[in-house]
């Protein structure tokens, strides 16, 4: 009664989840395009979309998708032989295990009429199957244990998931292994299928089973009594063959269950094989209630992903479909940290400590509220610093084995943070002029000054008066400056040339000439540096003021008066220039 | 610090890329000499475009030369020690004319006549003796001359040059001087003369300009401009401008980092490696070491040394503290490459007199190396320091080339000795 309850509790759970997911999906919104397009529009579009290309030649896509991509992963081959090897194994050995063993009553049955767990190839196979499981979570986990790559973030997620995969797994393996060798399953059996007590049939029975199918009895048996053995053979064939192999075909228990053979008799009066029935039921019905909001959904979603994949690129879909796709991009993610592995700003996260730099771990920042406008402010300016310094090298993009276009989502997510009064740090700086900036941080001496304004890392020119005592304002640099020379009238648009900057910065006047634009519109082409008679390193100090500007200008919170669009349309001026 | 790149080798090494070293170079590769020249070509910035060869003498009483050459053998009489009085005056001659001559050939002809000093107009309206111009300003020679009737343009945002100031400053002496006022085309805000003279290199604006200063133009027979007319074509562009307007056209210095001193810097960046001389601009030496078998050995590099040079004999031609040849600490003036003794005043107070435009000129402006007479620096013992290490322009002691007005003429001149010098030893 409890079992059942519990059973039901969680398919209910299981597909209501599915569902709330699956609805979730024409929900969050990801990008421009949502101001124009309601929940009803895209789950239309999702609806017509589907309908299309099922009754369209397009089909042959999904179909080559479900067969390459879905069934036989050749994706993750071609990147990694052991990374396919862990998840074939994973894929199949729990899908089997589902098919044949969890859904046994229902489904095996019904394919094959004989059908017994103990019956080969059944037995054989379920310890075939769970050993595959067990192989990959085994190299899962050492993936995450061993490979010690910065980038590989592994989250509370993981290791709940492949805690339970795990606890399922050697709870069954333990679960048979006591079964085999237990005394009152023999009684019980014994009871339902003989209805039998006269000893004389009994005994050699279990003299039989003591000696050939490893149960283990209070009752010390004498195996060596031959003819006992063949009495209970025969009795064996009678009532118990047709249901049972022989246990050796459940290559994993039974060795178990003849390692722990010292203390079956225990474990077989406290009934060891009720508690570990009760364990392996609860993780599966744990993991079964929690499929759609834990990592496992993924085996719905990710296969989804892979085909939609199939039908074209995220981009080229309408804004419906853009939109419904970014929602199951966040579903679809299995944070298997292939992305950040390959991302290449991915070595910027070794100097700079915001995990939001590494395509997994930006993603996973999404998932937490998906909708940006809900992260705090102090989230959204870490994820906006991530974010700006994605050059879209679309290598995550070519990489990720659940399809998902990390471009586009990195690409709409940018322009939500915008949106969000988060844009890139120099946006930051374009909202006051240099004698603005300049007031505002009038009041901090160096004293009281952020770390950052003292030293700028082990290089500090701005903080050395060696790096420009030799300047002597000659304005070779500001001649030279491709950026001047782009500009109609430098004092509006850049605020300072490089030879001002350089000024203030023999004034100690560090702070005002960090608010230029000028620092922030330099292309870093080094021709001032290489121009200066005097040798000043004009270009490396400007490099320099742009860190410790983003640095110290940057809010946690935006500022009330520049919203999103301010920004925009006055970095909308300043690109014009270029 | 490891060296990263293979060694090289030559005959004499050019140390500076300022006027003297530039020069030196020229004239080392005229004589076919295997030589290498490192060092900062951007001193050349600041070169005015004029070549000086002697505008004033003595300095405190503020004499000025018609003919050069009479100054410098009042100079050398009055001033035995400067570097003048080491040089024959047919090397001065062949040293000026190899010098010009190098120059035409790079696009970029000079004007002068032989014994006398030109007269021009500087940005402040003052006006000026020396020995040669660019092409570009022969015409202003004649306009002050003459005191024809002229219009001065300057530009609107255009700092350091006003034509209102040079006709104010000049109206006594030529009433007929008109100032007027152009936008430049196509930009505004302040204006910088090394972009202008780059954008003045397309002929649009180069047509859009001529437009713009004949709207200007009455009666004028002249017109003078700042020297920004082109950069890395400014032959044809003057021509083009002159042909366009229709006028004689004269171009007159700018302040520093003039237009003028760059043309001057793009024709050796290409004339001296086209040359045969192997450049290793905007590099430094960080040390030098000498054996007298082996001779000298360099130490190179930008940011620190990458590869050594081994020389059989050397040019110093780093000039003085802008150059960095010297360095001047609280205590005493140093020479930054070899460590040579330099010559100066007993302690820091002789440096300076009180006041800073004193017309006698400052003691620390006239230290700097003392040579012997194939221009060998001295060390401590008042002997040549190395055999084969001759020193020019600047950085050379006893001359205050500012005052005058002797700083390219010494430059080219005592590169030529020192080149002329160490070939002669050599053999």
């Amino acid at each position: 009664m409890v079992f059942t309850v519990t059973m039901v509790s969680a398919i209910i759970i299981c597909l209501a989840g599915i569902l709330y997911r699956f609805g979730r999906w024409f929900v969050v919104e990801i990008g421009p395009e949502a101001e124009s397009v309601t929940i009803p529009e895209r789950m239309a579009a999702a609806f017509t979309e589907t309908v299309k290309i099922v009754f369209s030649p397009r089909i042959i896509f999904l179909v080559r998708g479900l067969f390459a991509d879905v069934l036989l992963q050749l994706h993750l081959l071609r990147q990694s032989f052991w990374r396919w090897g862990m998840h074939m194994a994973l894929f199949y050995g729990f899908g089997l295990l589902i098919l044949m063993h969890a859904l046994d009553d229902p489904l095996t049955r019904a394919l094959f009429p004989w059908y017994e767990s103990t019956l080969n190839p059944f037995f054989f196979l379920r310890n075939l199957f769970g050993l595959m499981v067990l192989i990959g979570a085994v190299i899962a986990v050492s993936r995450r244990l061993f490979l010690k790559r910065k980038g590989l973030f592994t989250s509370f997620a993981d290791r709940f998931t492949l805690g339970l995969i795990t606890t399922i797994l050697l709870s069954g393996f333990a679960l048979e292994a006591v079964q085999i060798g237990s005394e009152p399953i023999f009684d019980e059996m014994v009871v339902e299928y003989m209805d039998e007590d006269n000893e004389e049939v009994l005994d050699p029975l279990k003299v039989y089973w003591a000696a050939e199918y490893g149960v283990v009895f209070s009752r010390s048996m004498d195996t060596r009594n031959r003819s006992a053995l063949r009495l209970g053979a025969e009795i064996h064939q009678e009532y118990c063959a047709y249901c049972h192999s022989h246990p050796v075909s459940a290559f994993v228990s039974y060795p178990l269950s003849r390692g722990v053979r010292a203390g079956a008799v225990f474990l077989n009066r406290i009934r060891a094989d009720r508690f570990l029935r009760t364990c392996h039921f609860l993780a599966v019905f744990i993991a079964l209630a929690l499929l759609p909001f834990s990592k496992f959904f993924h085996l719905v979603s990710t296969p989804i992903s892979l085909l939609v994949k199939r039908l074209g690129s995220t981009p080229n879909a309408p804004s419906e479909g853009r939109l419904n796709r970014r929602a199951l991009a966040l579903d679809a993610c299995t944070h298997c940290g292939v992305c950040s592995l390959s991302c290449s700003v991915a070595p910027l996260y070794r100097l700079i400590p915001n995990p939001t730099i590494l395509p997994s771990e930006k993603l996973a920042t999404l998932r937490k509220k998906r909708i940006i406008p809900l992260l705090s402010g102090k989230e959204k300016s870490i994820l906006s610093e991530g974010s700006f310094i994605c050059t879209e090298c679309r290598r995550c993009t070519d990489v990720c084995p659940s399809g998902i276009d990390l471009q586009d989502l990195w690409h709409a997510s940018k322009q939500d943070l915008i949106r969000a009064g988060f844009p890139e740090p120099h946006l930051w700086i374009m909202r006051r002029t240099t004698a603005e900036w300049a007031d505002q941080k009038a009041s901090e001496t160096v004293d009281n000054a952020p770390a950052s304004l003292k030293s700028a890392g082990p290089i500090n020119l701005t903080g050395r008066p060696e790096s420009f005592a030799s300047c002597v304002q000659c304005t070779t640099c500001t001649t030279v400056c491709p950026v001047v020379a782009a500009v109609d009238d430098p004092a509006e648009e850049l605020d300072l040339t490089p030879q001002q900057v350089m000024n203030l910065l023999r004034l100690e006047m560090k702070q005002t000439a960090m608010g230029a634009r000028m620092i922030w519109k330099c292309v870093t082409c080094y021709l001032c540096q290489e121009h200066c008679p005097q040798g000043v390193k004009v270009a490396d100090v400007m490099y320099e003021l742009r860190n410790i500007a983003s640095d110290r200008f940057q809010p946690a919170e935006p500022e009330p008066s520049a919203t999103g669009e301010e920004v925009r349309s006055k970095s909308g001026k300043g690109s014009k220039e270029k | 610090m490891m060296e990263t790149r293979p060694d090289v080798h030559c005959d004499l090494m050019i140390i500076g890329c300022g006027m003297a070293g530039a020069a030196a170079a020229l004239f080392a590769s005229a004589r076919g000499i295997d030589t290498i020249q490192v060092g900062m070509t951007g001193e050349l910035n600041y070169a005015s475009g004029l070549i000086d060869l002697l505008g004033v003498h003595p300095i405190a009483e503020g004499r000025k030369w018609d003919n050069p050459w009479a100054g410098i053998d009042r100079l050398v009489k009055d001033c035995p020690r400067h570097p003048y009085a080491r040089l024959e005056r047919r090397d001065m001659h062949t040293a000026l004319s190899v010098f010009f001559s190098m120059l035409e050939m790079g696009g970029l002809p000079y004007t002068h006549t032989a014994d006398r000093n030109l007269q021009i107009i500087t940005p402040v309206g003052s006006v000026k003796s020396t020995y040669a111009v660019p092409e570009t300003m022969k015409n202003g020679v004649r306009a002050l001359e003459e005191k024809a009737p002229c219009l001065m343009v300057d530009f609107k945002g255009l700092k350091g040059y006003s034509s209102r100031q040079i006709a104010e400053t000049l109206k006594t002496q030529w009433p007929k001087l008109r100032a007027g006022r152009l936008e430049f085309p196509d930009t505004g805000g302040d204006l910088f003369s090394e972009q202008l003279a780059r954008r003045l290199d397309l002929p649009e604006t180069l047509a859009h300009l001529a437009a713009d200063i004949r709207g200007l133009v009455g009666q004028e027979a002249f017109v003078g401009l700042p020297a920004i007319v082109g950069l890395y074509k400014s032959r044809a562009a003057f021509e083009d401008l002159q042909r366009q307007v229709g006028l004689p056209l004269f171009e007159i210095a700018v302040m520093p980092p003039s237009v003028a001193g760059l043309r001057l810097r793009h024709v050796f960046e290409q004339q001296l490696p086209h040359r045969g001389v192997n450049t290793f601009f905007q590099q430094k030496v960080f040390s030098a070491d000498y054996e007298k078998k082996r001779g000298f050995r360099f130490r190179v590099g930008t940011e620190e040394p990458q590869f050594v040079v081994h020389a059989k004999g050397a040019v110093l031609a780093s000039g003085r503290f802008f150059g960095k040849g010297l360095h001047a600490d609280r205590k005493e003036i140093r020479e930054t490459v070899f460590g040579l003794p330099v010559h100066q005043t007993a302690d820091r107070t002789g440096w300076h007199r009180k006041r800073l435009l004193d017309r006698r000129g400052h003691g620390i402006n006239r230290s700097g190396l003392e040579t012997d007479r194939f221009l060998r620096p001295l060390g401590v013992d008042g002997r040549p320091a190395f055999p084969t290490l001759h020193a020019a322009g600047s950085i050379l002691a006893h001359q205050d080339w500012v005052r005058q007005k002797c700083g390219s003429g010494l430059a080219i001149t005592t590169a030529y000795a020192a080149v002329k010098a160490f070939a002669d030893l050599l053999v």
